[in-house]
């Protein structure tokens, strides 16, 4: 029993591997032609063994997108409008890379946090709570 | 008590340097376009694109509905937010917004970031999509609008923004805010308009995707303006190839590929595609002819050209045997 436990984990690596090989996304819909993002790209031609780089960081950022809340239904036609570069470049930075989301809230909470330090540095008096010192 | 002066005056000094750097001080680009005497003389107003008040954290969607509806399609703002929308940043990625405007058969174009490209586009009635950052980079706040107008002489531009229809600010505000995002500014085009400062390699590779989603017709389309404009353009042509053999046109394909290999003697990728259009209408000889030479041209698809060969090999001793 404990020697198949080891085994699953191996075991389940080659099935995974095997799967996604088979599911290699081609250049071009068509098996023989070349792609017109690969003429392009001439530089950054997918080898077989970037192809799966790519599968693999497919399935990455899919499953990050998830988990910031994308609806499932919607998340494989997100990924599959983007280019293998793009993906590459959205892995693992989809916290540090601008998210566009200006919200009113934001701005009310910036104005305070202004205030809040004018205040303690004695250009302000608007918070009760900031204690000044007194001048001598 | 000789230091307490001293020291009420310290905090105001951080103060002073800290606005120094927040402020930034390289140069703005405003300058240089303004010293372009007579670059944009008169101001220029975009007042037929719509406009989407933005909801909530949504500038990503409402930005994005008013070029996608400026450039012919109906979208509103609600639908986008399900295929731009991060909850948890609560916002939107630029990268996804490219993504978005592919997925609705739009060309997404991304300027250079200079202010020059932007104004040229807008001189010449495309409105465009910036990202910004409204605050400081310690505390950021960022934020997509669509550019409508500006009067450089006048020092003012014109954004649909936020809830603001127009939002009409001094040209140096609006670029210090947009400076920070790189200067990063995109325009959404239907695939049978070129932008006005669009390039040949950049303009192919932003058609390409469209490839990948299989929006084949509106990618034929624009191949074929790319082509208008770049009539030696490799990639174009391979394109329209590409697209005209994935819509069933073959023969169409075939003639160009032919053209491409003829203008790019040296591109094997258009002798093999060549190749595989012609095995598809069973002209077996010429076929293996155009295969053999992609093969020896050789590069990186080496392997692929090889594959064709043998399957057109296969494929043609097959019908023989028939």
């Amino acid at each position: 029993m404990e020697k198949l436990r080891r085994l699953a984990k191996p075991v389940g690596h080659l099935v995974i591997f095997g799967l996604l090989m088979l599911s290699l996304p081609f250049p071009a819909a068509h098996a023989g032609m070349v792609g017109t993002e690969a003429v392009i790209n001439a530089a950054q031609v997918q080898q077989d063994r970037e192809r799966l780089h790519n599968v693999f960081n497919r399935d990455d950022v899919k499953a990050q997108l998830l988990a910031r809340g994308v609806d499932p239904s919607q998340v494989q036609a997100r990924i599959d409008s983007l280019t293998d570069q793009e993906v590459q470049s959205l892995s693992g930075k989809l916290d540090q890379l601008p998210a566009g989301g200006d919200s009113f809230l934001g701005a009310l909470v910036f104005i305070f946090i202004v205030l809040l330090i004018t205040d303690i540095l004695g250009f302000t008096n608007i918070f009760p709570f900031v204690k000044h010192q007194k001048r001598y | 008590m000789l230091n307490v002066p001293t020291a009420r005056i310290f905090p105001g000094g951080i103060i002073f340097f800290v606005i120094l750097f927040m402020s930034g001080c390289a140069t703005l680009q405003t300058d240089r376009v303004r010293a372009t005497a007579g670059a944009f003389p008169r101001p220029v107003e975009l007042a037929t694109v719509p406009f989407y008040p933005q909801e909530e954290y949504q500038c990503g969607p409402a930005a994005l509905a008013t070029a996608l509806n400026w450039s012919g399609v109906p979208v509103t703002p609600e639908q986008l937010v399900s295929q731009v929308y991060l909850p948890e940043r609560q916002g939107s990625l630029q990268l996804e917004m490219i993504g978005a405007a592919r997925r609705h058969g739009r060309v997404p174009y991304v300027l250079r970031p200079e202010l020059e490209s932007l104004f040229a586009e807008v001189a010449s009635g495309n409105p465009v999509l910036v990202l910004q950052n409204l605050s400081f980079w310690w505390y950021p706040k960022w934020h997509y609008a669509v550019v409508v107008g500006f009067d450089l002489p006048g020092d003012r531009i014109v954004l649909r923004s936020g809830r603001e229809q127009r939002h009409d600010i001094p040209i140096e505000l609006f670029e210090r805010t947009w400076r920070r995002s790189r200067y990063w500014a995109m325009v959404v085009l239907p695939p049978d308009q070129l932008p006005f400062t669009a390039e040949e390699i950049p303009y192919v590779q932003a058609v390409a995707p469209l490839e990948r989603i299989a929006r084949w017709p509106e990618a034929q389309t624009a191949y074929a303006a790319a082509l208008k404009h770049w009539p030696k353009s490799l990639g174009a042509r391979m394109g329209l190839g590409n697209s005209r053999y994935a819509l069933g046109d073959v023969t169409g394909s075939e003639e160009e590929f032919r053209r491409a290999a003829q203008e790019h003697p040296e591109a094997a990728a258009a002798f093999n595609n060549l190749a595989q259009a012609l095995a598809d209408q069973k002209k077996w000889s010429q076929a293996q002819a155009a295969a053999r030479h992609a093969v020896e041209l050789g590069g990186p698809q080496i392997e692929t050209y090889r594959d064709t060969l043998k399957q057109i090999e296969t494929r043609s001793e097959q019908n023989a045997a028939q």
